[in-house]
């Protein structure tokens, strides 16, 4: 599995690292969204994809 | 037709019935709203998330409850004698602007780690909120002595704001909530509380302190363009404003809903740790009954109905929560159901900058009382409580309760 982001348009909202703590932290400056691993293994794809749903901004793709 | 709004009274709980026949029928329809303007009034969960998640075509700049609160935008006047520049409300911009202004929330009220540092503050406010209420006369009214007693307390802790100016925050939110609230009546609201954000951000500018005020500034300090007073002053004073009344109708009208939903509360006692989904559930089933206003920055369409620049659309956020696209057995409520990607903290740039304090709390708070009064009831028949009409926050006037 491929995960990407648009950093751009994150408001920090922190969804993601509370979904798939694994996969998304949140920089400790502007706690915009990091990527912990863009390949992340099979098991966390339910977890991403929640992620990509409950994240407010869009900033979270699946690509494969 | 006219806006539909909720009627606690009749069916508490509910979203307006006109909704489930708008949901399956147009989808988008033009209705007239309480304020005068005209909108058009999107009631299923895809087009008000495609509305509210897209800032470009869809602008948060007429104020995101004009459609209900006439005195809306009033607000941001210059302070008198403290400042050039008006309050700004972050609230009502869009795009980089608006990000810029979030980025500088997030650290503060939205960092996992942040969180977890606020979660003994909240427990204790709420333990002794408790031992304060087994402690009083009963009966005994729950909403204004206990929830906004709570809510009260973490946000104006967060902030550092002492008990004897809490009136502030207070009489700035009535006024601002209250759909019949003159636009003169709302800036003589409000003003105390601007003046006296001023002064606190003089003095923690001067002895800056760990609160989110202070680490907001020391923040923004290395950054670009550093936050300015009126900046600083908007947005501290939304987060007391918006987060107190909200959550604590929250915990109020969500007990009554626990308690009226049969086996609920008695599965919540049996098992306090679902406090947490029970939370998703309550915002989920309840919040944001009067909708959201958006404006049209170009010509659109929302599933095929041609929007025009300039016209207004009201998102209706509990209708979209309960349509079946989402969960198949939407209208009913469960405690324990797996949580979705609902819409009642909102969803887009300007979703809920507050959602995951909001959640603490309210996770907290019934958690604990499942824990320590289970046996808390209604100490009134159901239908002598009294609602809330000409407010955008729903919920019980207040609420008298009992336990033994
Ligand atoms: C259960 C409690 C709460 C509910 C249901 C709630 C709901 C919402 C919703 C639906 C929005 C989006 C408005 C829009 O898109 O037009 C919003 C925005 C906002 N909320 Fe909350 N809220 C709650 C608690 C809080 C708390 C505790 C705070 C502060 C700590 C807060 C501060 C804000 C602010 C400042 C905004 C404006 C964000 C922006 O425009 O960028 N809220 N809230
Ligand atoms: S949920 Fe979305 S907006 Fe929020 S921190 Fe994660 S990526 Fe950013």
């Amino acid at each position: 599995m491929k995960v990407a982001l648009e950093r751009d348009w994150c408001i920090g909202a922190g969804n993601c690292a509370l979904t798939a703590p694994a996969v998304f932290d949140q920089d400790p400056d502007d706690a915009v969204v990091v990527l912990l691993d863009d390949s992340p293994p099979e098991s966390e794809r339910t977890a991403v994809e929640e992620a990509i749903a409950r994240c407010p901004s869009a900033v979270i793709r699946l690509l494969s | 037709m006219l806006l539909p709004i909720p009627e606690e009274e009749v069916r508490p709980f509910e979203p307006p019935p006109e909704y489930a026949e708008l949901r399956a029928g147009p989808r988008v329809v033009r209705v007239a709203c309480p304020t005068g303007i005209d909108a058009w009034l999107v009631s299923d969960y895809e087009g008000v998330r495609e509305v509210l998640g897209d800032g470009r075509r869809f602008s948060t700049r007429p104020g995101q409850a004009a459609h209900v609160l006439s005195a809306f935008g009033a607000g941001e006047k210059p302070v008198e004698g403290s400042a050039e520049t008006p309050v700004q409300s972050f609230a009502q911009t869009d795009g980089p602007e608006h990000i810029r202004i979030r980025r500088n929330f997030a650290p503060q009220v939205s960092h996992a780690r942040r969180l977890a540092e606020l979660r003994p503050m909240i427990e204790q406010i709420t333990d002794d909120a408790i031992t304060r209420m087994l402690a009083s006369p009963q009966p005994y009214l729950l909403h204004s002595q206990f929830s906004t007693a709570i809510t009260t307390a973490v946000i104006a802790e967060l902030i550092g704001v002492p008990g004897d100016r809490h009136h502030l925050l207070h009489d700035a939110a009535t006024a601002l909530f209250t759909t019949s609230t003159k636009p003169e009546e709302l800036r003589t609201a409000l003003e105390p509380l601007w003046r006296y954000l001023y002064e606190l951000i003089a003095t923690r500018r001067a002895r800056p302190g760990d609160d989110v005020l202070s680490r907001m500034i020391e923040h923004s300090a290395d950054s670009e363009r550093p936050l300015t007073d009126a900046e600083l002053t908007g947005m501290n004073g939304a987060l007391l404003i918006a987060g107190f009344d909200t959550t604590a109708s929250m915990i109020t009208y969500g007990l009554v809903c626990l308690w009226q939903t049969p086996g609920q509360w008695e599965r919540l006692c049996a098992d306090p740790g679902l406090a947490v989904t029970a939370t998703e559930e309550l915002v989920r089933y309840l919040a944001a009954g009067t909708g959201l206003l958006r404006q049209a920055t170009e010509d659109t369409r929302i599933h095929g109905q041609p929007i025009r620049a300039g016209d207004y659309v009201v998102v209706a956020v509990q209708s979209g929560n309960r349509d079946p696209d989402l969960h198949a057995d939407g209208d009913t409520f469960d405690l324990g159901r797996k949580p979705g990607a609902h819409l009642g903290f909102g969803h887009g740039a300007h979703a809920c900058v507050g959602q995951q304090i909001a959640r603490m709390e309210l996770t907290t708070v019934l958690g604990a009382l499942a824990r320590r009064v289970p046996t808390l009831r209604l100490a009134v028949p159901f239908e002598q409580i009294e609602w809330k009409k000409d407010s955008v926050v729903r919920g019980p006037v207040d609420l008298p309760v009992v336990w033994s």
